[in-house]
């Protein structure tokens, strides 16, 4: 699962949900990708999630691209606490996904195998995408 | 291969910024600016329907006619809404009959490798020069039944008359390999616990 090795404060404020994806919103190395078209948190045990079903229905054969990073901490108080007290603890790592980002990349796999692989990967995640293809790719 | 020139009528542009380029896309214009030859960058606006469908081909030649006064130019790079996938912007470079231009062109892979391999792609463009009135939509390599081991180097692209290759001969741009197995997690059932999870303490080794 995907967690950085290292930070350098433990509790960040919440990351924006505002605006779109600046970059990364064309498929760039692979043939298909998933575009997001909501804006979402996406934690690293629902990118694993995605990537394990995805790789489960290309079998062999297709090479998958993760093009999001959980880098930002997200906290939460514990249960049947009183306000106050200092910000909780860290809970979930989590990609800060805008509209427009491709999250998720593939090739090597025929055009059926590959939108049926991404759509059970959208299934996974906690956000409206579509199946986008490679520009310039037939 | 080449493409047939497409005859845009276009307005000079007076106002800048967001706000008026905002206005001039709500009426169906594309803000644009020509540069090229050493001459003073100009910017311009373009009809939305036409240009859009003109600039579906990869390396699309254009001749833009600014009150009467035509200019044969290159799209050399589009901005599009990351959503709605509309043209925002076009760069167009200014070139002339018979001169050479360097641009980047998709390569095209024709056949299936071996049964067993897969095909890894390396180069999905390369760059190429050639005549700025003569340029290829794509250049194709052909990988029938290679085997694993097996490299598309530059020198195997077949390139149209006029044109050639600017990066090295022997550059790979893709690779026929073995399928690498996938990491496919623990269980079925462990990876059918992680989704609904949601999200449990993960952050325990970042303290």
């Amino acid at each position: 699962m995907l967690i950085p090795r290292r930070v350098k404060f433990r509790k960040q404020h919440h990351p924006s949900r505002t605006g779109t994806a600046s970059g990364g919103t064309t498929v760039s190395f692979g043939d298909y990708g998933i575009q997001a078209l909501t804006p979402a948190y996406v934690t690293n045990r629902q990118i694993e999630a995605a990537r394990i079903a995805m790789t489960r229905h290309i079998k062999r054969g297709g090479k998958v691209w993760i093009n999001i990073y959980p880098d930002r901490p997200l906290t939460k108080k514990p249960a049947e606490t009183r306000m106050g007290s200092g910000k909780g603890s860290p809970e979930w790592w989590v990609a800060n996904v805008k509209p427009g980002r491709v999250l998720f990349e593939l090739s090597g796999v025929t055009d059926e195998v590959a939108r049926e692989a991404l759509r059970l990967a959208i299934h996974k995640l906690p956000l409206k995408a579509r199946i986008v293809r490679r520009e310039g790719g037939e | 291969m080449t493409h047939d020139k497409v005859t845009l009528p276009a307005e000079v542009r007076t106002d800048f910024g967001k706000g008026a380029a905002r206005t001039a896309r709500r009426e169906f214009k594309i803000p644009a600016v020509i540069y090229g030859h050493g001459a003073e960058p100009m910017h311009i606006l373009l009809p939305a329907q036409e240009t859009t469908l003109a600039v579906r081909v990869s390396n699309a030649l254009l001749t833009i006619d600014v009150d009467g006064e035509t200019h044969l130019a290159l799209v050399k790079d589009i901005q599009r809404h990351a959503l709605r996938q509309t043209v925002d912007h076009i760069d167009l470079l200014t070139v002339k009959k018979g001169e050479k231009v360097t641009v980047d062109v998709s390569v095209h892979i024709e056949g299936e490798v071996a049964p067993g391999a897969v095909l890894d792609v390396d180069h999905y463009t390369v760059s190429l020069e050639a005549d700025a009135t003569n340029l290829p939509e794509q250049v194709t390599v052909n990988v029938d039944g290679r085997e694993v081991g097996n490299h598309v180097l530059a020198s195997d692209l077949v390139l149209p008359n006029g044109a050639s290759l600017l990066i090295e001969a022997d550059t790979v741009i893709a690779t026929v390999d073995e399928p690498k197995v996938q990491d496919l997690g623990t269980t079925e059932e462990a990876a059918e616990t992680v989704a609904a999870e949601g999200a449990p303490a993960a952050a325990a080794s970042a303290e």
